[in-house]
C-alpha cells in the first residue's frame, strides 16, 4: 500500500471560482520523491495544503486523501496535529515567516520534538543539536542559541529543515523550499536534503516551479496545470520525452542553458495555448 | 568623453547599522560605452544592487565619484539630476512592490512623463500618444491603462513596470533581478522582451543578478561581484567558459541543471 494515496482531489474556495483543484489523482510510496511542477496558480500549494490538513475551512472539499492509512479529510484538529511534525512536516519558501521570530531556533526544533516524542528538555537539546549538525550547520551549538534574524537565509532554510526531519518523518513536504536562496546557498541546502532524505529514508512530496531543481530531487514529476495533473512520470523520461504540449513548453523554456545567449527564447505559447476554459 | 556613458572611480559606499559599519562597495572602478549590456553577478550582499543604484543616481557615494557621459554626477543636487532620471530607468525585482496599487497602469507609465524635474527633455511629448507606443512595445493591450496593477499577473506586472521605465525615453535600462520573482515559463517571455527592446531601441542595458544563465542570454559584458568589489569581469562567454577566479567556478557549478539521466553531471544522489 502506498503511503500517500491522493483520489479525485477537488478543492475550491468561494462560489464563483473555477476549482483549485480539479479531480487530482497521485500517490506516492514510502521513501519516494516526487516533484511538482507548474506555474503560479496551477494547484501545486493547494495540493500540499491539503495533504497537510491545512485548508482553510471555508475550502470546499471533496475526494480522498489517504496518508499512512489516516483519511486527512475526515480527521479532527486535534487528530491532524498529531500526524504533522510527526508522520508528515512541511518546508515552507520563506524560512523567516516559517520560523517564530522570538524564540531561539534550538528551542523551536525541540519543541517538534518534545510535543511528539515527549522528550526531555536536556535530551531534546542534544538531539537538537545532533540534528542541525546533520543538515550541514556549522557550529550547531551557536545556531541553536540564535534568533531567525541572527541567521542568514541559507542557514534559516537549514534549521527549518532540521525541524522538519527531526522526528523521522514518514513524508517531507517542500513547498519551493529554495525559492528564496541564492544559486550557491540553493545548491548547499539541495545537496544537503538528499542527504538528509538519504539517510532517513522519508518520502518527499517537492514542489517548484524550477524544473532543474526538482530534477536534482525527485524521481517522480507530475506536472500541473490549471488544477489538474496533465502528465507525470520519471525525471528521466519526463524531461527527455515530455508528451503533453504544455509540458514541452515548460521543459523548451527551462532550458535556458541551451540557449544561444540573445537569441528568443521558446515559450510555453510555442507549444500550448490555453483553452477557452480559461 | 563623450565616448563612454558611465563610469566610475573607486566608488565606495559604507552603510551604518546598529553601530556597526557595513561596507557595501569597496572601491570600485567601472567603464561603460553606449549600447553596451553588462551583466553583474554575485550573491546577495555582494553589492551589485549597492553599485546600479549609485549609477543611477538613487544613493551617493562614501567616496569615489560616478561620470554620466561625462557629466560627474556624484555631487549633484537632486535638483539638477533631472537629465539622469530621463536617461537612466530601473526595473525592479517584485513588480508588486514598485507598482503603486492605487494607481491606474496609464497614470503609472506616464508619471515619469509629469516629473518636473524630466520636463526639458520631454517637452511636447504627448502622453497619450507615448502610453500607447510604450504598451504596444511591452505587448500589452491598449485597455490595460484603465485597470490596476492587481488585475495582472506577475508577467504582466513586469511589463508594466518595463513600459514605465520606457516612457521617458531613456538610454540607459537598469534592471534589478527583473526575473527572479517570476515563474519559469513567464521569464522566458519577459527575457524575449528585454532582448527585443534592446536591439530595437538601442539601449544600453545592466543586468543585475544572482543567476548567471540570465545574465549570459541577455548581456555581453559581465562584472562578478563579491564582498563589496568586482572580482572578475570581461566578454561573458569568456567569463563563462574559461572562469578565472574560484568564486565564479563556484557560481557556475551551483546552476541547477534538469538531469534527464542517471549519471549526469549535477547529478548528487
Amino acid at each position: 500500500m502506498s503511503l500517500l494515496d491522493v483520489c479525485d482531489l477537488s478543492v475550491t474556495f468561494g462560489r464563483r471560482h473555477r476549482p483549485a483543484l480539479d479531480g487530482v489523482c497521485f500517490s506516492l510510496d514510502a521513501g519516494c520523491r516526487l516533484g511538482v511542477i507548474g506555474e503560479s496558480g496551477s494547484g501545486k500549494t493547494v495540493t500540499a495544503l491539503a495533504v497537510m490538513g491545512l485548508l482553510p475551512e471555508y475550502a470546499r472539499v471533496s475526494g480522498k486523501v489517504e496518508l499512512a492509512g489516516h483519511q486527512i479529510t475526515h480527521l479532527s484538529e486535534a487528530g491532524l496535529a498529531r500526524l504533522r511534525g510527526d508522520v508528515v512536516t512541511m518546508v515552507f519558501q520563506e524560512p523567516m515567516t516559517a520560523l517564530d521570530p522570538t524564540m531561539r531556533v534550538g528551542r523551536q526544533v525541540a519543541e517538534v520534538l518534545r510535543l511528539h516524542a515527549g522528550t526531555e528538555s536536556g535530551p531534546a537539546r542534544a538531539a537538537v543539536i545532533n540534528m542541525l549538525g546533520e543538515v550541514g550547520l556549522e557550529d550547531p551549538e551557536r545556531v541553536a542559541d540564535a534568533y531567525p534574524h541572527q541567521l542568514s537565509g541559507g542557514q534559516r532554510q537549514r534549521v527549518s529543515l532540521a525541524m522538519a526531519l527531526i522526528n523521522a518523518p514518514d513524508l517531507v513536504i517542500c513547498d519551493e523550499p529554495t525559492t528564496a536562496l541564492d544559486v550557491t546557498v540553493q545548491a548547499t541546502v539541495l545537496a544537503k536534503l538528499n542527504d538528509v532524505l538519504d539517510a532517513s529514508g522519508a518520502a518527499c512530496l517537492f514542489i517548484s516551479h524550477d524544473l532543474a531543481v526538482v530534477s536534482q530531487v525527485c524521481d517522480q514529476v507530475a506536472v500541473m496545470l490549471d488544477g489538474r495533473i496533465v502528465e507525470t512520470g520519471s525525471v528521466a523520461e519526463l524531461f527527455a520525452r515530455p508528451q503533453h504540449p504544455y509540458t514541452q513548453g515548460l521543459v523548451a523554456t527551462a532550458r535556458l542553458d541551451q540557449t544561444i545567449p540573445g537569441q528568443r527564447l521558446p515559450v510555453v505559447e510555442d507549444f500550448y495555448r490555453p483553452g477557452v476554459s480559461r | 568623453m563623450s565616448e563612454e556613458l558611465f563610469r566610475a572611480e573607486k566608488l565606495t559606499r559604507r552603510y551604518h547599522n546598529a553601530g556597526r559599519e557595513v561596507v557595501a562597495l569597496s572601491e570600485v572602478d567601472l567603464q561603460l560605452a553606449p549600447g553596451a549590456r553588462l551583466g553583474i553577478v554575485g550573491e546577495s550582499g555582494s553589492g551589485k544592487s549597492t553599485l546600479v543604484r549609485l549609477l543611477a543616481g538613487l544613493d551617493r557615494p562614501t567616496s569615489g565619484r560616478v561620470w554620466f557621459k561625462g557629466a560627474d554626477i556624484t555631487a549633484l543636487p537632486e535638483r539638477r539630476r533631472g537629465f539622469l532620471r530621463s536617461s537612466v530607468q530601473m526595473v525592479f525585482q517584485d513588480p508588486r512592490s514598485s507598482l503603486n496599487p492605487r494607481m491606474r497602469v496609464g497614470d503609472i507609465i506616464t508619471e515619469p512623463l509629469r516629473s518636473r524635474l524630466l520636463r526639458p527633455q520631454l517637452v511636447g511629448v504627448d502622453h497619450r500618444t507615448r502610453l500607447t507606443e510604450v504598451l504596444a512595445a511591452v505587448d500589452l493591450d491598449a485597455d490595460a491603462a484603465d485597470r490596476y496593477p492587481h488585475e495582472f499577473s506577475g508577467g504582466q506586472r513586469q511589463r508594466i513596470a518595463i513600459a514605465r521605465a520606457l516612457a521617458p525615453k531613456p538610454e540607459v535600462l537598469i534592471a534589478d533581478e527583473p526575473v527572479s520573482a517570476l515563474d519559469v515559463s513567464v521569464r522566458a517571455q519577459v527575457l524575449n522582451l528585454l532582448t527585443d527592446l534592446v536591439a530595437g531601441q538601442g539601449l544600453s542595458l545592466i543586468v543585475v543578478s544572482h543567476d548567471l544563465l540570465v545574465v549570459r542570454h541577455l548581456c555581453d559584458e559581465l562584472a562578478v561581484m563579491r564582498a563589496g568589489r568586482i572580482i572578475e569581469s570581461g566578454p561573458t562567454d569568456q567569463v563563462y567558459l574559461q572562469p578565472k577566479t574560484e568564486y565564479t567556478a563556484a557560481l557556475l557549478a551551483a546552476i541547477p541543471r534538469i538531469r534527464t539521466g542517471p549519471g549526469e553531471t549535477g547529478d548528487s544522489r
